[in-house]
């Protein structure tokens, strides 16, 4: 039986393609692991430049040390206002501090990273923002990273 | 971004609100606890409900051996709008 292939036709429905996953294994148990924390929910230090609602591809460098009241969200792509009363509930660094401080996690990253999801300059982050971020967190010697975003 | 980190060699997880959005994106590692967008890791200020979902995820890392896997976890929040 031939197939019935009509040459460049198209569905009419969007498809989109899923991108195939790309894999770091894991090597070691999670209570030898420095984890580090990353965010698309637009988190960063009071003192740090807020992000650009209308669209940013920058990331902000958290300090493990910060305190809660120390860090605040600029996001308008998402409700902030539990966010706003409670940091942990998309950048869990005290939940963080209190696994490595019970042994369950050797320990947190000296620094985490914040940016803002939604949208913007798709390739910028793809092909700058992500790059810079893997590397700091590679040269700090992260075992593991637990994300927030989506 | 979770893909940047895992190509330099950084195994990862997310939680995640919105578990079809991970999974078009090719996420290698997913938590989806049943929460709204803006409380990935629980209602604010429930410090076990929070705890309870960052180990969850975590030990997603030990535990979930094919990529692109989603594991749902059994934590649900309704935000009061």
């Amino acid at each position: 039986m031939s197939m019935t292939v009509v040459k460049g036709l198209q569905s009419e429905i969007f498809v989109p393609i899923t991108p195939k996953s790309v894999w770091a294994p894991v090597t070691k148990p999670l209570s030898e692991m420095t984890v580090a924390l990353a965010t698309a929910a637009g988190v960063h230090r009071v003192d740090q430049e807020r992000f650009n609602l209308a669209g940013d591809f920058t990331w902000r460098k958290i300090p493990n040390e910060s305190t809660e009241e120390e860090l605040m969200v600029t996001h308008g792509g998402y409700d902030n206002s539990d966010v706003n009363k409670d940091i942990n509930c998309m950048f869990p660094i005290t939940r963080l501090k209190e696994l490595a401080a019970e042994g369950f996690i050797k320990a947190c990253a000296p620094y985490h990273a914040g940016f803002m999801g939604g949208g913007g300059n798709i390739e910028k982050f793809t092909n700058e923002t992500g790059p810079q971020v893997a590397e700091m967190l590679k040269s700090e010697g992260v075992d593991a990273c637990l994300l927030t975003a989506g | 971004m979770q893909r940047a980190i895992e190509s330099v060699g950084i195994p990862t997880v997310i939680i995640a609100a919105l578990p079809p959005v991970v999974r078009q994106a090719g996420t290698p590692r997913a938590a989806a606890p049943m929460v709204p967008m803006g409380a990935n890791a629980g209602a604010p200020h429930d410090v076990e409900m929070q705890t309870a979902i960052v180990k969850a995820s975590l030990e997603l890392l030990e535990t979930i051996e094919t990529p692109g896997k989603i594991v749902s976890l059994p934590f649900e929040y309704h935000a009061v709008i």
